[in-house]
C-alpha cells in the first residue's frame, strides 16, 4: 500500500490525497443531462432577449426565427449549407473543449485555422503531380500540422515565459489571420483577380461530395470522426484522465504526478492541428481556393461551441451544428425578414454569458 | 529623418495611445481588484457606438462623451454580474462580451436606423491647444495641442496612481484584488467592489472607443476597435500594473502604430501586412521577455466565495 492510497483511506480532509480522491469522484460522476438543460436554458433564454432586440428594431421575432428555421430546413440544399457551415466550429471545437477540460485556456483557434489553410493551399496549388486522393490528404495533413505549430509555439511561450495562454494565442491569432493576407497578396495570390484570393485550385485536390446536387463535402464525417475521438481520448486514455485532473484541480494532478507542461503542450498542439484541419476543409471543399478573410470569427464560435460543451466533447456536435444553422439560417432570415444577421452575434454572446453563468453558479452549489 | 517628422510621428503617437490609454486605465482597475479584463474590447467598441450615436442623434460631443462611458459602463456591468456575482469564468466571459458587444453595435446601428447602416460623418473633436504651453518648441507641438481627451487621458493616469496608492479605498481595491479574504475579514465586501471597478473600468475603455470614434474617425463602423482592447491588455502587462507604466506601455504601443503609418512612405522591402503585424509581434515579445517576472494582482482570476 503506497502513502497516497493510505491517505485516501483515511480521507482527511484538505490533504492532497484527499483532494486528489474528491477529484476523481466528481470526475466520474454523470452530470450530462444536468449540463444539457443548463445549455438549453441558456439558449433559450438568449432567444428569448434577443427576441426582445427584434422587437425593438421593429420586426416580429416569431416571424423572424420561422425565416431561420425555413433558411436551414427548407430544402436538402440549404441543409447541406448548414451542415457546412457547422463543420469547422465542430472541428475546431473538439480541440478547443479538451483544452477547456484542462482548463487550459486556448483562443487560438482562429489563427491555427488561418495557418493551416495556408499549408493546405500551399500544397493544393503545388503538387499537382501526385494522385487526387493523395493530394487531398497531403494537403490535409499540411493544413493540420501547420495548425499544430501554431499552437504549438504559444504553448511553449506560455511553458517558457510564463505569459498567459490566453494572450498568446490571442496576440497570434491576429498574426495568423494578417499572414493570409500577406500569402494572398504575396506568392500565393491570383495575378489580375479584383479580391485577394488564391487562384482556384484543381479539380483533383477538392474535398469529395457526399450528396450529389448539393455542396454537401465529406468533413461533415470528419467532424463526427473528430468528436467520437475527442470522447474517447476524455474518458477513456490515460492522457485524457491526466487533462481531467489538471483541469479539476492543479493541486492533486501535482500530487498525482501529472507533468503539466507536457499535457497542455500536448493537448494545445492536438487542438491545433483540428483547427488546422478546419481550415483546410474550408478551403478544399467550400471555396476551393484561399479567401481573405474566410476564417473571421470562426476561432471565436469554437471557443463558443467548447464552452456549452465544456462537460462532453460529444456536446460539441449539437453545440457545433447549432451555430451552424444560426449562422446558415440568419442569412435567409435577413434576406426575407430584413433583421439584421449580425443579430448571430448577439444571440451567440447571450449564450456564452448566461451558460458561464449557469457554470459559475453549478461550481458553487458543487462546493456546498 | 528630420526633426519636424519626428515630432509628428511623436505627436501621433500621443493620439493612437489615447484610446488605448484610456483602455488600459479601465482594464487596470478592473484587474486590480482582480477580475481579468478580456472584455475591454468590447467595451471600447460599445463607447465607440454609443458615443457616435449619440453625436449623429443630438449633435453634442459632450453628451456623446457621456454616453460613451455609460455604454462601457453598462458592457462593464454584465461581466461584472456574470463574473463577481454569478462567478463565471473571467477570461472567456470577457470574450463572450466581445462577441456580443459586436453583435449588440452591429445589430443597432442598422435595427436603430429602419435595417440599413445610416452613413455616419462626424465632425472629429479638434485640438485644444493650451494657451503657453502649446507654443513650447517641440514639447508644446507633440502634448499641448491635442484634442481634450488626450489631456484628460494623461491626467487620469496621475489621478489614478494617487487613488491606487494614497487613498482608503483604492487601498482597499487592491486588497480585493491580492487578498479577498483579508479584505473580507476587514469588512469589505469583495464582490460589491469587483463590480464597482468593472463598470468603472467599463465607462473608462468607453471613453477609449469615444476617443476612436468622435476623435480619430468622425464615424462608427462595424468592430472598429479591431483588437485594440487586446493591446491595453499587453500594455496594462508590459506597465506591470501601474497606471504610469500603462501609459509607457501604451505610448510604446501607439508609436510602433505611428511608424506603420508613416513607413508606408519609406518604401520598406516589407508589405504593408508584415507591417500591421508589429504591434501584435512587438507585444507578444514584450510579454515574452518580462515573463514571470510580472507581478499580476494575486488574486486575479479567482472568483471570490464566502466561506
Amino acid at each position: 500500500m503506497t502513502t497516497a492510497e493510505r491517505n485516501t483511506g483515511d480521507s482527511k480532509s484538505g490533504s492532497p490525497a484527499a483532494m486528489l480522491d474528491h477529484t476523481v469522484r466528481l470526475l466520474t460522476a454523470s452530470d450530462g443531462l444536468r449540463t444539457f438543460l443548463l445549455a438549453c436554458a441558456a439558449i433559450g433564454l438568449a432567444l428569448a432577449v434577443t427576441g426582445l432586440l427584434i422587437l425593438v428594431a421593429g420586426k416580429n421575432p416569431i416571424a423572424a426565427y420561422w425565416a431561420l428555421i425555413k433558411g436551414v430546413t427548407g430544402t436538402t440544399g440549404r441543409f447541406a449549407f448548414a451542415l457546412n457551415k457547422s463543420t469547422p466550429y465542430i472541428l475546431a471545437g473538439v480541440g478547443v473543449a479538451l483544452c477547456f477540460r484542462a482548463k487550459v485556456i486556448n483562443i487560438g483557434a482562429e489563427g491555427q485555422i488561418a495557418v493551416g489553410a495556408i499549408a493546405a493551399t500551399w500544397i493544393a496549388l503545388n503538387m499537382l503531380a501526385l494522385p487526387p486522393v493523395l493530394q487531398v490528404t497531403l494537403a490535409l495533413a499540411a493544413g493540420a500540422t501547420g495548425g499544430a505549430a501554431w499552437s504549438a509555439l504559444a504553448a511553449i511561450i506560455r511553458l517558457k515565459r510564463g505569459v498567459h495562454e490566453v494572450l498568446c494565442t490571442l496576440l497570434l491569432n491576429f498574426v495568423g489571420v494578417l499572414l493570409v493576407s500577406e500569402a494572398l497578396h504575396g506568392r500565393m495570390g491570383e495575378a489580375g483577380a479584383g479580391f485577394p484570393q488564391s487562384p482556384l485550385l484543381e479539380r483533383s485536390a477538392w474535398l469529395p461530395n457526399l450528396l450529389p446536387d448539393t455542396d454537401l463535402h465529406i468533413g461533415i464525417v470528419f467532424a463526427i470522426l473528430a468528436v467520437i475521438g475527442g470522447y474517447i481520448l476524455l474518458w477513456r486514455t490515460t492522457f485524457g484522465f491526466r487533462l481531467r485532473v489538471m483541469g479539476a484541480s492543479p493541486k492533486a494532478a501535482n500530487y498525482a504526478g501529472i507533468a503539466a507542461p507536457r499535457c497542455m503542450l500536448g493537448v494545445m498542439t492536438l487542438a491545433g492541428a483540428l483547427a488546422g484541419f478546419a481550415g483546410s476543409i474550408e478551403v478544399l471543399g467550400v471555396h476551393y481556393r484561399l479567401i481573405e478573410g474566410f476564417s473571421a470569427g470562426f476561432g471565436f464560435n469554437a471557443v463558443a461551441v467548447a464552452l456549452i460543451a465544456s462537460i462532453n466533447p460529444i456536446a460539441v456536435f449539437p453545440a457545433g451544428l447549432f451555430f451552424g444553422f444560426l449562422e446558415a439560417g440568419a442569412l435567409a432570415m435577413q434576406r426575407e425578414v430584413g433583421v439584421p444577421s449580425s443579430l448571430v452575434f448577439v444571440i451567440q454572446g447571450l449564450t456564452m454569458v448566461f451558460v458561464l453563468c449557469a457554470i459559475g453558479i453549478g461550481a458553487r452549489a458543487q462546493r456546498v | 529623418m528630420d526633426s519636424s517628422c519626428l515630432i509628428e510621428i511623436t505627436a501621433a503617437t500621443v493620439r493612437i495611445g489615447t484610446p488605448l490609454l484610456f483602455a488600459a486605465l479601465g482594464g487596470l482597475i478592473s484587474e486590480r481588484a482582480g477580475t481579468f479584463a478580456v472584455g475591454i474590447e468590447g467595451m471600447m467598441l460599445a463607447g465607440a457606438f454609443g458615443g457616435a450615436i449619440a453625436v449623429l442623434t443630438t449633435g453634442s460631443p459632450s453628451l456623446g462623451i457621456l454616453i460613451a462611458a455609460a455604454s462601457g459602463a453598462l458592457v462593464g456591468a454584465i461581466v461584472a454580474i456574470a463574473t463577481a456575482r454569478f462567478r463565471a469564468d473571467q477570461m472567456v466571459t470577457g470574450l463572450a462580451v466581445n462577441i456580443l458587444a459586436l453583435g449588440l453595435t452591429s445589430f443597432l446601428l442598422r435595427g436603430l436606423f429602419g435595417g440599413r447602416a445610416p452613413v455616419i460623418r462626424l465632425p472629429t473633436l479638434g485640438a485644444w491647444p493650451i494657451p503657453y504651453l502649446s507654443d513650447i518648441p517641440v514639447v508644446g507641438t507633440i502634448l499641448f495641442r491635442q484634442p481634450a481627451l488626450v489631456y484628460i487621458a494623461l491626467l487620469l493616469t496621475a489621478a489614478m496612481t494617487v487613488f491606487l496608492a494614497k487613498m482608503r479605498t483604492g487601498l482597499m481595491l487592491r486588497a480585493v484584488g491580492d487578498g479577498p479574504e483579508a479584505a473580507f475579514a476587514v469588512g469589505t465586501d469583495p464582490v460589491m467592489v469587483r463590480i464597482a471597478a468593472i463598470v468603472v473600468g467599463g465607462a473608462l475603455a468607453g471613453l477609449g472607443g469615444a476617443v476612436l470614434s468622435l476623435q480619430e474617425v468622425g464615424t462608427f463602423t462595424d468592430g472598429m476597435t479591431n483588437g485594440r482592447g487586446f493591446i491595453a491588455l499587453a500594455a496594462i502587462i508590459v506597465g506591470r500594473w501601474t497606471p504610469f507604466g500603462a501609459l509607457f506601455g501604451c505610448l510604446l504601443f501607439g508609436a510602433v502604430a505611428a511608424l506603420e503609418l508613416r513607413a508606408y512612405g519609406w518604401g520598406l522591402p516589407v508589405s504593408s501586412y508584415v507591417i500591421q503585424m508589429l504591434p501584435y509581434i512587438v507585444a507578444l515579445a514584450l510579454l515574452a521577455g518580462i515573463g514571470r517576472s510580472a507581478r499580476m494582482p494575486a488574486a486575479i482570476g479567482a472568483a471570490f466565495t464566502r466561506h
